[in-house]
Formats: structure tokens, C-alpha cells, sequence
């Protein structure tokens, strides 16, 4: 049996070393460009490590299993009556337990920590309508186009006019409903300047698939000038 | 078919309770059936559009003809009444009320004497379980089709073959049909099958509510489809119809209300069925702590299924209502709140995920124990960690709703027993392949299925602790990753499981054994193409692709376009399984009664089984999976002449 432990440790690190390759060869997120989605990219790879493990394992012995105990059809005998094995089923049952706990309180840090507004965030309205994005900066300052200073926090406060919208950047790895009737939030804190899609992810109608905006992160002199521009 | 042959005595030696109508024709249009089904319906319908004419008009409502109302009411609740009394599936009870004798052991309508009577209503549990299974494969072939169609849309981005809301509309009715149309009753009906079997008992507790329960679901799918047909096109909010969209979506969108409330109610009384049946018609013997894993499953199910499904039924109603009535449960300018929707939805369509696995977890469970010729590893601890889903299964609902702007403390609480249900599907993931260590492996269909399943379940039950964790979910929710996942569990999960059951009973269903090498090159298709078409999705879901889209991103064209080309192949290796099993069904070797020597007791009976199971009941002795455990047994078939002895 030793040597069969050997084997199926074997078949679990190969299985194990090409599911890390796909996860690290592919780039499976987009460049993070906010500080918010630095975080989320974090408990991502504690999630992937987690779970190349229980993916090797599992298929690890069921490949295992069958190749070394598989009989032919006219095999007429039975395996061995093992009911169960309690001190198992006990730490089947914690590992997991505690494996998932430690994602949950990970992810409760991050979520905290992404919802907490700094001093003074920019403030921007967004306003979904079918099939356009309307940025509020000011009384005076209303835009198509998403643009953010770099490095300065910005407090989206969300809401629609018609039906339920999502405003999502994949690069700032947030994302919220526009929600008609009530006022949405969400903190982005963009950490390099580019160019950016906001997309809508909640299905809004038959222009749903359309409803993109541009999004520019530019320097925080630059936003100034755009915002004097606005304003003229 | 062979139980055409068994059955054919208990015609005569029952005759029915009442005198059939005489001659060919009057038979023909005044007996139940689908001819009479056929005109019944028109009727109703004509009667329901008159009293809605009648109505509007007696109080001078302008315009007296207003086509949603009329299609709403005469064509979806009338008219499915007058099909289902007149293929016959009120007439013992309206006797019964009509005062007229009724004879309580009326066996007309049980058991299959030819193939026209799968085409009526017929109480024989065995008989429903086929066409359960023959309906929601029918389903599963337009829902397919359906996701072909819209796959050849998005191999390239931009719009090709179809406009937008045609594209919403084969997206929404694709999903709608698996889920409520397949997957659901495709369990319902293996369960419909095996259960009565498995607890020794003739047949389910109320064989009339059964048959009913299954004339409910054409008249789903025949709605569902339908909407295609209606004035702007089919419903193409989602399956998940989230209000305020639904709201103003075109007349297609009626059709989806009023078809899940069809729907909704069919799986209510089966539910309702299983309950009572696992309940009160156990055979002498059969504790709950001897019962099959699958019979467990079906029992947690059934509850979920009583307890969460009239959630459903009752937003898409109060959808409807917006809509028709211009109430406002969900429209914000009348003061209705747009997030109720989605909580209401959710607490049913949660719970709903495990309706659509649990049966699933119950089959491998059969399979994997049967051909590894072990007991169930830890079954007391399977049968807990099912109880385990089930009251947890309640309380994730708001993990759909991270990003829906809901209450923010709701959040954390939602995402701890989200995670928390990992523990109980992780048991059940571990005693599986605990029960394959050390036993003797028959590499059959069924178990290729059971074990594609195993390891496919896997991938969406990690897929799925990202999504329970609130910041990654932030990322990747409402993306082609959470098309990923919910592909890995319903279809490399309840589907894969489906097809375990479909070929582990098929020699019992049928009494002719399926092409085991067609079996197996229907495996290693599906499983190669299943992997080709969903695992990339989880890849341009999180780079930024949008589900529910027709156009996408240049830059996703490539992966879409192999995302494609793998889904045509799936779609290909179906019709290996649908030739397989029709051309097994009519002409395939006779089976043997029990082909895999499993223990559990619908296989202690001949294959097919006789018309009411056994022919003399059955006394349980001991657990089912009692592999390798010498001279124990689950029953004993005739308690008279040997004593029973107790085990377990």
C-alpha cells in the first residue's frame, strides 16, 4: 500500500503542476488599475492556491482509483465492506471548515476595506438609462465620458432612470447596480492613468450589449483642465 | 414493450368506473384523451375570451379587446384547463363530487398496454417516470438547439443572424427551458421511477396527482415556446425576469409568468407526492436510516421544493400583475421597491440550484456504491450533510444580490453561509471517492458519468467559493465566468448526472440493455466538448465579457469563435446518446434483472417490473449498499417462509 500512497501522491502533484501552469501561464484578470481591485487580485490567488489543491486531490484519486482497482465486466466479487472511518469524515468535514472560514474573513477585510471612504473622495453621480451612461460631477459638469484624477479616491453614487443597470470598469475590478428608485454606492481609487470601458453587466434591454462608455484616468492636472473645460 | 404483456390482465379483471362513451367516433372525441384534450381547450379558450369580452364590456372598459388580457387568462389559464379535463386527468374526481360511484380500485388507467397509452393520462408511477423523461428530453433538445442558434450568433462579434431582441429571447427561453422544463423534471421523473421501487411499495401515494402533476409540464413548455410566436418576440428579460426590465418588455414576457406558475405547480404536487410516499409507504423494515442515498435526496428536495417554490409563483405574478393590472409591486414611480423582486426570486431560485442537484447527488450515489461494489463510505454523514444543504440552502439566498445595491450588512452574513455549504458538499465530494478506494471499479457508462461528474462538480463548486467571496463576486459577477460556473454545476453536474441515471435504469425501465460502446463514445464526447465550450468562459468573464451579450470585445472573437465550434460538438454528441437509446429501447439485448447486482430493491424485481412492483411485499432487513458483507441482505422478498434477520 506504501507504494500505492507514492503513486497517487505522484498522479496529484502532476495534476497538481499542470493546473498551476494553466492558472499562472494564462493572465486570467486584467491589469489591475485601481487599489480597490489590487485587493480583490489577493484573496483571487488565495481562493486559486486553495483550490488547485482540493482539484488535484479529488481528481487525484479518482484517477488513481480506477486505474489501479478498475476490474474487468465478469468480475462477479465485491470490495472490502468499509462503512466509513470516523476520524476522516471528522477531518473532511474541519479542514474544509476552517479553509473556508480563513476565505470568508479575508474577503470580510477587503470588503471593508474597499467600502472605506478616505477624506474628501471625488464625488460622481452615475445615471444608467437605456443604453447610455450619464456622469454627474457638479451643478454644472455632466459628461458621457468617465474621466478620474489618478490617486484620488471617487464615491460613485448610483442611480437609474428606467430599468436596472450595472456600472462596471474590469480594470477597477468594482462594480454596482443602478438601481431605479434607490441611491447605489461604490469607491474607486484609480492607481495608473488610461484608457478604460465602462461596461453595463446587468441585462438592460435589447441595447444591453451596447451600452459602453469610455473611461479615462488622467493626471490630476489634467482632470482640472478637463473640468474647467466643462464648465465652459 | 414487455409490460404490455404483464399488464394487459389487470384491464379486464379491473373494469373502470364508468361506462366508456359507445362507438369508435364518440370514444374518439367524448373518451379522455388528446382528441378530446385538443377540443376542450379551444372551448375553454373561447369561453374564457368571452367572459373577458363580457366583462369589459358590461362595465364599458375601452377597448373591450385588449390581446395581453385575452392571452393571459383565456390562453394560459383556461384553455390549459380545458386540456388537462379533457385528456382525462379530473374525471375520477369530478365522478367523485358529481356524486356518481367511483370504484377505489380502478386500475383502467395503470400500466402501459401499448405505446399509445404513454400518450394518456396513466397513475402508473413507472409509466409517468417514462414520460417525464421522454418530455424534458424533449426540451433538452430545443433548449440545445436554442443555445446552438445563439452560439453561432457569437462566434464573431457584432450582430449576424438575428437582432438584439431575438438574441435576448433565445438567451432567456434557452435557460427557461432547462431549468424548469429539464433539469427539475428530469429528476422528477428518475425519482418518479425509482422511488416507489426502492421503498418497496406498489406505487406513489396519490397516483392521480401524480399523472396530473406531469400534463402540467407540456403545457409549461408548450408556453414557454410559444412566446416566440407572440407580438414582439419571446420574453427576453432573463430567466430571471428581473423587474423593473420584465415590466416593460413585450407580450412574450406573459407567457414567461404564466409558465412558470405551470410549472411551479407541477413540481409542488410531486413534491408534495414524494413526501408522503417517503413518509407513509416505506415497507415494513425500511427505517430512514435504511433508506437508498437517492431516496434521501428526493425526501430533501421535496421539501425544498414545497417550502421555496410558491416564492417564484409569486413574483412572477406580481410581475404579471404590474403589467396587466398596473399595480406597482416593483415599478419605483408607483412607489414599489425594484430590489423586493430580486429578494422574492431569490429565496426561491437559491434554493432551486440545490432542487436541481440534489437528486443528481442522489443517483451518483447509486452508481458509485453499485460499481465499486462497496458500501457507501459515511452514510449517515451523506445523509446529514443533504439535511445540512437544506436548512443552509435557505439562507444564501442575497449572494445573487452582492452587487444589487441591497442593504450592505447583508453581505458578510450571506457570504459566511454560502461558504459554509462547502463543508456538507465536500463531504459528500469526499465519501464519494472514498467509496471508489479499495473497490472493485466497473467502468460502465453510468459510473464514466458518475465519476465526469465528481470531478466536474468540483470545478463549480470552487468556481463557486470565489463567487461566494463578496470582492471577487464584485469582479466577476454577472460576467461570462458566472455562465462558467453555473455550466460546471447544471451541466457537469445535473446533467452529467441525468444521463448516469438515464443509463443506470435503463435496463430496469426498458428491460433491454443499452450499447455499452455507444455509451462510452457518448461519454468521452460530451465530456471533451463540455470542457472545450465552458472552460474558456471562465476566462473571458473575468477579462471583461458581459453575459447576456450578442457583441463583445474584438479582442474575445478568437475564444469565442472555439467556444462555438466545441458547443456544435456537444450538440453532436447528444444525438450518439438519442440514437443509443432509441434504437436500445426497440431492439436492444434483453436485459437481465439486475445487470449490475446492485442491492437496493427496485432491481430484486424483473425488468421491466411487474405492474404494481411486487408481487409480494418486501421485508427490509438491513441498509442498502451492504457490498462484501457476507450473507447480509437488503430484503428479503418473502417474509412467510424465511425469518427475518436483522442487521444494521
Amino acid at each position: 500500500m506504501r507504494k500505492g500512497i507514492v503513486q497517487l501522491v505522484a498522479i496529484g502533484v502532476v495534476i497538481g503542476v499542470l493546473v498551476t501552469l494553466v492558472a499562472v501561464l494564462f493572465q486570467w484578470l486584467p491589469t489591475s488599475a485601481s487599489e480597490e481591485f489590487d485587493r480583490i487580485q489577493d484573496i483571487y490567488w488565495f481562493a486559486t492556491v486553495i483550490s488547485i489543491a482540493i482539484f488535484s486531490l479529488v481528481s487525484a484519486v479518482v484517477v488513481f482509483s480506477v486505474w489501479k482497482w478498475r476490474v474487468p465486466a465478469d468480475d462477479d466479487e465485491d470490495g472490502p465492506p468499509i462503512h466509513g472511518h470516523t476520524g476522516l469524515e471528522m477531518a473532511w468535514t474541519a479542514i474544509p471548515a476552517v479553509l473556508v472560514i480563513a476565505i470568508g474573513v479575508v474577503s470580510a477585510v477587503v470588503l471593508a476595506r474597499n467600502g472605506e471612504a478616505g477624506n474628501r473622495p471625488l464625488e460622481v453621480q452615475a445615471i444608467g438609462q437605456q443604453f447610455t451612461w450619464k456622469f454627474v460631477y457638479s451643478d454644472d459638469v455632466t459628461s458621457g465620458e468617465l474621466v478620474l484624477p489618478v490617486g484620488q479616491e471617487a464615491r460613485f453614487t448610483m442611480t437609474s432612470v428606467d430599468v436596472v443597470h450595472a456600472f462596471w470598469v474590469p480594470n477597477f475590478g468594482q462594480k454596482m447596480d443602478a438601481v431605479p428608485g434607490i441611491e447605489t454606492t461604490i469607491l474607486v481609487t484609480p492607481k495608473r492613468t488610461g484608457e478604460f470601458t465602462v461596461v453595463c453587466t446587468e441585462l438592460c434591454g435589447f441595447g444591453h450589449a451596447t451600452m459602453r462608455a469610455k473611461a479615462r484616468v488622467v493626471t490630476q492636472a489634467e482632470f482640472d483642465d478637463w473640468l474647467q473645460e466643462q464648465r465652459a | 414493450m414487455t409490460a404490455t404483456h404483464q399488464a394487459s390482465s389487470y384491464g379486464d379483471e379491473y373494469p373502470a368506473h364508468f361506462e366508456p362513451p359507445h362507438g369508435p367516433t364518440r370514444q374518439l372525441l367524448f373518451g379522455p384523451g388528446l382528441v378530446r384534450g385538443g377540443w376542450m381547450a379551444g372551448l375553454f379558450f373561447v369561453l374564457g375570451t368571452l367572459l373577458i369580452l363580457g366583462l369589459r364590456w358590461w362595465w364599458s372598459w375601452d377597448p373591450v379587446w385588449e390581446t395581453e388580457i385575452v392571452l393571459a387568462i383565456a390562453g394560459m389559464v383556461t384553455a390549459p384547463i380545458g386540456f388537462l379535463a379533457g385528456i382525462g386527468s379530473f374525471d375520477y374526481w369530478l365522478h367523485y363530487i358529481s356524486g356518481r360511484p367511483t370504484r377505489p380500485e380502478d386500475h383502467s388507467g395503470h400500466g402501459a398496454r401499448s405505446w399509445k397509452d404513454y400518450f394518456r393520462v396513466n397513475t402508473d408511477h413507472k409509466v409517468i417516470g417514462i414520460q417525464y423523461l421522454v418530455t424534458t428530453f424533449f426540451f433538452f433538445t430545443v433548449g440545445g438547439l436554442l443555445a446552438m442558434f445563439f452560439r453561432a450568433e457569437l462566434a464573431q462579434p457584432g450582430l449576424q443572424f438575428v437582432d438584439s431582441q431575438t438574441f435576448n429571447g433565445l438567451v432567456s427561453v434557452h435557460a427557461t427551458l432547462m431549468i424548469f422544463l429539464f433539469v427539475i423534471p428530469a429528476f422528477a421523473g428518475l425519482a418518479n421511477f425509482a422511488v416507489p421501487l426502492m421503498l418497496g411499495a406498489p406505487d406513489m401515494a396519490f397516483p392521480r396527482l401524480n399523472a396530473l402533476s406531469f400534463w402540467l409540464l407540456p403545457v409549461a413548455g408548450v408556453m414557454f415556446l410559444a412566446s416566440f410566436l407572440a407580438p414582439g418576440g419571446a420574453f427576453g428579460a432573463g430567466w430571471t425576469g428581473y423587474a423593473p426590465l420584465a415590466e416593460g418588455q413585450p407580450l412574450g414576457q406573459t407567457f414567461f409568468n404564466m409558465g412558470v406558475q405551470w410549472a411551479g405547480a407541477s413540481s409542488i404536487m410531486t413534491a408534495l407526492n414524494f413526501l408522503v410516499t417517503i413518509i407513509t409507504m416505506r415497507a415494513p423494515g425500511m427505517t430512514f436510516w435504511r433508506m437508498p442515498l437517492l431516496v434521501w435526496a428526493n425526501f430533501t428536495t421535496s421539501l425544498l421544493v414545497v417550502i421555496a417554490t410558491p416564492f417564484i409563483a409569486g413574483s412572477q405574478f406580481f410581475v404579471m400583475f404590474d403589467r396587466i393590472l398596473h399595480t406597482s409591486f416593483f415599478t419605483p414611480e408607483g412607489g414599489g421597491y425594484v430590489l423586493g423582486y430580486q429578494h422574492i426570486f431569490w429565496f426561491y431560485s437559491h434554493p432551486a440550484v440545490y432542487i436541481m442537484m440534489l437528486p443528481g447527488f442522489g443517483i451518483v450515489s447509486e452508481v458509485i456504491s453499485a460499481m465499486s461494489r462497496k458500501p457507501i463510505f459515511g452514510y449517515r454523514l451523506m445523509a446529514l450533510s443533504l439535511l445540512g444543504i437544506l436548512v443552509l440552502g435557505f439562507s444564501v439566498w442575497a449572494h445573487h444580490m452582492f452587487v444589487a445595491g441591497m442593504a450592505d450588512w447583508l453581505r458578510v452574513p450571506m457570504m459566511i453561509t454560502t461558504l459554509l455549504i462547502a463543508i456538507p458538499t465536500g463531504i459528500k465530494v469526499f465519501s464519494w471517492i472514498a467509496t471508489l478506494w479499495r473497490g472493485r471499479i466497473h467502468l460502465t457508462t453510468p459510473m464514466l458519468f458518475a465519476l465526469g461528474f465528481v470531478t466536474m462538480f468540483v470545478i463549480g463548486g470552487l468556481s463557486g467559493i470565489y463567487l461566494g467571496s463578496v470582492p471577487i463576486d464584485i469582479h466577476a459577477s454577472d460576467t461570462y465566468f458566472i455562465v462558467a460556473h453555473i455550466h460546471y454545476v447544471l451541466f457537469g453536474g445535473s446533467v452529467f448526472t441525468i444521463f448516469a441515471g438515464v443509463y443506470y435504469w435503463f435496463p430496469k425501465m426498458t428491460g433491454r440493455m443499452y450499447d455499452e460502446r455507444l455509451g462510452k463514445i457518448h461519454f468521452w464526447l460530451t465530456f471533451v466538448s463540455f470542457n472545450a465550450t465552458f472552460f474558456p468562459m471562465h476566462y473571458v468573464g473575468l477579462r471583461g465579457m458581459p453575459r447576456r451579450v450578442f457583441d463583445y470585445e474584438a479582442a474575445f472573437g478568437d475564444l469565442n469563435f472555439v467556444i462555438t465550434i466545441a458547443s456544435f460538438v456537444l450538440g453532436v454528441s447528444f444525438i450518439v446518446f438519442v440514437y443509443n437509446i432509441m434504437l436500445s429501447w426497440v431492439r436492444g439485448p434483453i436485459a437481465e434483472s439486475n445487470p449490475w447486482r446492485a442491492r437496493t430493491l427496485e432491481w430484486q424485481v424483473s425488468s421491466p417490473p411487474p405492474i404494481f412492483n411486487f408481487d409480494e411485499i418486501p421485508q427490509v432487513v438491513a441498509g442498502p449498499y451492504e457490498y462484501g458483507v457476507p450473507g447480509a441482505r437488503h430484503a428479503v422478498m418473502s417474509p412467510a417462509k424465511e425469518a427475518p434477520e436483522v442487521h444494521a
